[in-house]
């Protein structure tokens, strides 16, 4: 018995699979277990290749899994396009398309042999017992009931209501299907049984959700009013959801003409009084950039969610990467801090979203998120959130005595200023991207330039402050230590526990907070740590440089960093830091051997 | 110069001289506004030749509104600054960055010669013999501004007919 | 609303002074946005005044409301922003030629088909006279400038067959030339319910040629009501707007005589029917529960 399975299934658009990936996720989390969903898509709006991973576990999920347990290959030319996304092991079941006509012992995978191989008559079950090919992706959901004992009742009970409405006739051949599919599995028992363990917490209430629907809901729960956005992948849906929900909060969305209409106008409704929100992917970061200045040197609150995807320019825009970090701290011309925060999972992006509406409007500040196309588009399962521990922040606003002869730009001990906001009696300004004394009245003046430059940058000095922002876990004393953050981080907590298991003294830093540097935290760090990686999905290691430009990093912690796309999986990750305490050992070896 | 909705041939005396008051006002806004151009633009000259005049007008203001007191105390007024523009006010693009003194006058002068061309314009459509015996008098009075400037300008030495406009620096970009 | 009929024009005026050059068309605009805020007679910090980036768009600054100097050609999706923010607000916007015709031209489109409540003020000097003098969208064809050397080889854009082309339900052209026309234009803009666009003839008088200054306007002006020209007929404005650069036609050219609903209104219905059946903010994650 399993208590933890990785799926990985392959097809093209037209057969359905990541619809089948999304049932076997709801019919998991219906039976009480905790599953996460990546899905990856070729280029082509229909019909391209397209994927998902779903992982299955009777505990917490850290990360969407490394090698599968169990691959799915509707075609191989479809499965294959998928490359390190989809690690086939020598653990590994293969189940594909029999009418591929591939012999078993001849399955197009270089350098492996898996587990087990089974060629299934998918399309000939589906054709004969729902009358078209394209309930292929019911036969394989029995499969997986068949041979690995999730969702034998609740997949059928999830398409029963799925398909409800379209009449009993396509709920029966779906049902036909299954049933097949799950016959073939029990007529033909793996070598070794591989069943998941049952659930404790059967019936429980479970959540289930991506990133960016998380980040909407979020944003909506911290108060946002106002999004304004331009559609980009894979970031939309984070719009989509304003549309649907933001009126019932006597809120509004715009759909702009373009990237900088978005944010222009989430600045206007900011500036009007309003928390608000714009989203995107990094070319619209890119165009965003003067926008964002613009809130900064007025200290206009605004949340920009950043969705990384492959870059630069249109680059990879249906596959994850990290490399949007420098864009997010650096863009925009000036000196400026700009908070910038991630998420590591669709749990915390409901946290950090509110983080970042808390920090915009506690700082005046535009704030971004960087989040990335795994998690904004992976579902997890979620234990029910308590909302009620969220503290929400409000900006401070003028009152009696400031009101009498309002300076927006106010000196004060903490840097932050009271902000008013247009029909507030009293408060009016002139709001400004030149340069403007505490009245708001735009100077050319250098020492003017000098102390509000000081006033908008160490307004921040509390926010390096905050190691609630950072997450250490490990033997806090480990010569041994990984960094990372976003989707990677999740990777890097499944490595730090197989490598405890295995004896290894090492530890991890996950930053929430990714700029400012807070170099305190890091410097506490690092101080036990000889050995370590910077773990990262960009090609030219923007983390570690990034943390290099601010701290003395230890001389010992290297980068491990790759384009995005191409997963980390957590057994590398964990042969690595092996590899690491070898040398730390000969090193220590090196100093006990008498010097010659 | 342009007016609106002025009904001459039926203008009361009342709202005749609330016509000549938002005149002098309108008048003493423009050089104190032109006053303060120049002060922007490091003229001092010319800002205080403005301000000369602003006070000017706002002396005639007064006077005229004394009249109006007199005659009609604080009856409501029925003109307004709508029916009137840029009659003793010079035009707005009368004014140019580093006026000399002279060109500054001269500015002041235009102004006074188009309002006296209103006040001769407007008395043949009057029909009130006292509006017109005050448009009369308002007409005489524009001669006598037009020889205060002109004294103004004779205390100037000769124009040496050079402009401006090759001394100063070119204007910087922003 | 809370109109008030004490307040006069130098009520709207702030303290801040002027860096225009001395002769420029827009000591006029700003004195004609004065009178027309006092005759509407809406609370300053009720205002939001919004502006881009050029000689022109310093212009909030000028004014006792809620002032927005943001940057280049993007006073429109901030003022959009602003305005579905707070509907209650009276929302101006303001720039030049450049600003809103070359650098942002692309939103004044949008802004139109959304019909949101905001009038749009373009003083239209046809150069960009804050980088000292170059070519503008709104430069006649052959035009000598800084960086058009031998000429300009580009048409202009004609910004009031622009607007009318897009369907904006207010269309409308002043000039310095007459202050208290160009106040009643701004005045009528304002008041009218959806978007409004007051084209407004402002001279550079440091870049700007001889003829496009004051003297040369007035030599081209022609009131569009001593024409006879009926403001609610569209093709007719569009006719005349045609002349754009060789007559300037001055009043109202086109008011949509049926404002249909604005922006504002459709959004406030919206939020009215959908805000019923709200889940508790508090609650929003429920939406993810699987049953």
């Amino acid at each position: 018995m399993r208590k933890d399975l990785v799926f990985g299934m392959a097809g093209s658009g037209g057969d359905g699979i990541v619809s089948a990936g999304d049932s076997l996720l709801q019919a998991a989390a219906a039976e009480g277990y905790h599953g996460v969903m990546t899905k990856s898509f070729g280029s082509q709006i229909r019909g391209g290749e397209s994927s998902c991973r779903v992982r299955i576990s009777t505990t917490p999920i850290l990360n969407p899994g490394g090698n599968l347990d169990v691959a799915v290959a509707l075609n191989w030319e479809d499965f294959l396009k998928f490359g390190a996304e989809l690690p086939v092991s020598g653990n590994t079941v293969v189940i594909y398309e029999a009418a591929t006509n591939i012999k078993e012992s001849e399955i197009p995978l270089v350098g492996v042999t898996p587990l087990q191989v089974i060629a299934v008559p998918i399309a000939a079950m589906a054709k004969e017992t729902a009358g078209t090919e394209r309930a292929k992706n019911t036969v394989v959901l029995g499969l997986i009931a068949g041979w690995f004992g999730i969702g034998a009742v609740a997949v059928m009970k999830g398409i029963r209501k799925k398909l409800a409405k379209k009449g009993e006739e396509l709920v029966e051949a779906n049902q036909r299907a299954f049933d097949a599919g799950r016959a073939f599995a029990m007529e033909h028992p793996l070598k070794a049984s591989m069943n998941v363990l049952p659930s404790e917490t059967k019936g429980a209430v479970k959540l289930i959700t991506d990133g960016n629907d998380m980040c909407a809901a979020a944003a909506i729960f911290a108060g946002c009013q106002f999004f304004g956005g331009y559609p980009i992948t894979p970031s939309t849906e984070i719009m989509q959801f304003f549309t649907e929900h933001v009126w019932r909060y006597g809120g509004s969305v715009l759909q702009a003409e373009d990237e900088i209409a978005g944010i222009g106008a989430a600045v206007g409704a900011s500036f009007a009084g309003k928390k608000a929100m714009t989203a995107t992917s990094g070319p619209g970061l890119s165009l965003k950039a003067e926008m964002m200045g613009l809130a900064s040197i007025a200290e206009l609150p605004l949340v920009i969610v950043d969705v990384q995807r492959g870059g630069p320019s249109t680059g990879l825009p249906t596959k994850t990467e990290q490399s949007d970090l420098f864009a997010a701290a650096f863009s925009a011309h000036g000196d400026v801090i700009r908070p910038v925060l991630a998420p590591t999972s669709v749990a915390d992006t409901f946290r950090i979203t509110v983080e970042a509406f808390n920090l915009a409007e506690y700082y005046q500040t535009p704030v971004i998120v960087l989040s990335d196309q795994e998690i904004a588009s992976r579902k997890e399962t979620l234990d029910p959130i308590d909302t009620s521990q969220f503290k929400i922040l409000h900006r401070l606003r003028p009152a009696g005595a400031d009101l009498q002869d309002y300076k927006r730009f106010k000196p004060t001990e903490n840097h932050i200023s009271p902000i008013s906001h247009p029909g507030m009696l009293g408060g009016t300004y002139l709001a400004s991207g030149i340069e403007h004394v505490e009245s708001g009245a735009p100077t050319n003046s250098g020492s003017v330039h000098q102390r509000m430059n000081e006033k908008r940058t160490k307004k921040f000095d509390s926010l390096k402050e905050r190691k609630d922002l950072f997450e250490v876990t490990g033997n806090p004393d480990a010569p041994i230590a990984m960094v990372a953050w976003g989707s990677v981080a999740g990777v890097c907590r499944e490595a730090l526990a197989m490598a405890q298991a295995e004896g290894l003294n090492v530890k991890l830093l996950v930053p929430y907070l990714l700029y400012p540097v807070a170099e305190g935290v890091y410097n506490d760090f690092f101080r036990s740590v000889q050995k370590g990686l910077v773990v990262e999905q960009t090609h030219l290691a923007q983390t570690y440089k990034l943390l290099r430009m601010h701290i003395d990093l230890p001389k010992g912690l290297k980068s491990l960093a790759r384009s995005g796309a191409n997963p980390f999986l957590p057994s590398e990750i964990v042969a690595a830091l092996h590899l690491l305490l070898s040398e730390l050992q000969r090193s220590h070896e090196g100093e006990l051997q008498p010097q010659e | 110069m342009a007016i609106r909705g002025i009904d001459f041939a039926n203008l009361s005396l009342m709202d005749a001289l609330d016509l000549a008051i938002l005149i002098e006002e309108e008048a003493e806004e423009r050089y104190e506004e032109f006053a303060a151009q120049m002060d922007q633009h490091r003229t001092p000259v010319a800002a205080g030749f403005f301000r000369y005049m602003a006070g000017n007008e706002s002396k005639h203001g007064l006077e005229l509104s004394a009249r109006r007191a007199q005659l009609f105390s604080d009856e409501p007024r029925t003109v307004s600054r709508a029916m009137i523009y840029d009659i003793e006010a010079p035009d707005y693009d009368a004014a140019r960055a580093f006026m000399s003194p002279r060109k500054a006058m001269e500015a002041a002068m235009a102004s006074e010669v188009k309002a006296h061309a209103f006040f001769v314009a407007a008395l043949p459509a009057l029909k009130n013999a006292e509006v017109r015996a005050l448009f009369e008098e308002l007409r005489d009075e524009e001669i006598e501004h037009q020889e205060l400037v002109q004294a103004e300008l004779a205390k100037l030495p000769p124009d040496s007919g050079l402009s401006d406009e090759d001394f100063v620096d070119e204007p910087a970009p922003q | 609303m809370s109109a008030t009929c004490e307040l006069q024009p130098k009520d709207y005026k702030s303290d801040l002074k002027p860096i225009w050059c001395p002769g420029c068309g827009d000591f006029s605009v700003v004195q004609g946005i004065y009178r027309a805020l006092a005759a509407i007679g809406r609370p300053a910090h009720e205002i939001a005044f919004v502006s881009g980036i050029g000689c022109s768009s310093r212009i909030p600054g000028y004014t006792t409301a809620y002032g927005f100097n943001s940057v280049h050609g993007r006073s429109l999706p901030i003022a959009q922003g602003i305005k579905m923010a707070n509907p209650d607000l009276l929302v101006l916007a303001a720039g030049g030629d450049g600003d809103g015709f070359s650098i942002g031209g692309g939103h004044i489109a949008h802004l139109i088909r959304r019909n949101m409540d905001i009038t749009y003020l373009v003083m239209d000097n046809q150069i960009y006279g804050l980088t000292k003098g170059q070519l503008s969208p709104t430069s006649q064809k052959g035009r000598v400038t800084c960086t058009s050397k031998y000429g300009s080889l580009e048409e202009p854009v004609n910004p009031l067959l622009y607007v009318l082309a897009y369907g904006a339900g207010f269309v409308a052209q002043a000039s310095p030339t007459d202050l208290v026309g160009m106040a009643a234009v701004i005045e009528e803009a304002i008041r009218y319910p959806g978007f409004a666009f007051v084209n407004i003839q402002s001279p550079c008088v440091t870049y700007g040629e001889e003829a496009q200054q004051i003297k040369g306007l007035k030599a081209i002006q022609e009131s569009l009501a001593s024409l006879g020209h009926d403001s609610t007929d569209r093709l007719a404005a569009m006719d005349l707007a045609q002349h754009y650069g060789r007559k300037m036609h001055l009043g109202v050219f086109y008011r949509n005589p049926e404002p249909p609903p604005t922006y504002g209104d459709l959004v406030r219905e919206r939020q009215d029917l959908l805000s019923k059946d709200a889940l508790p903010r508090e609650r929003i994650l429920d939406l993810f529960i699987k049953k």
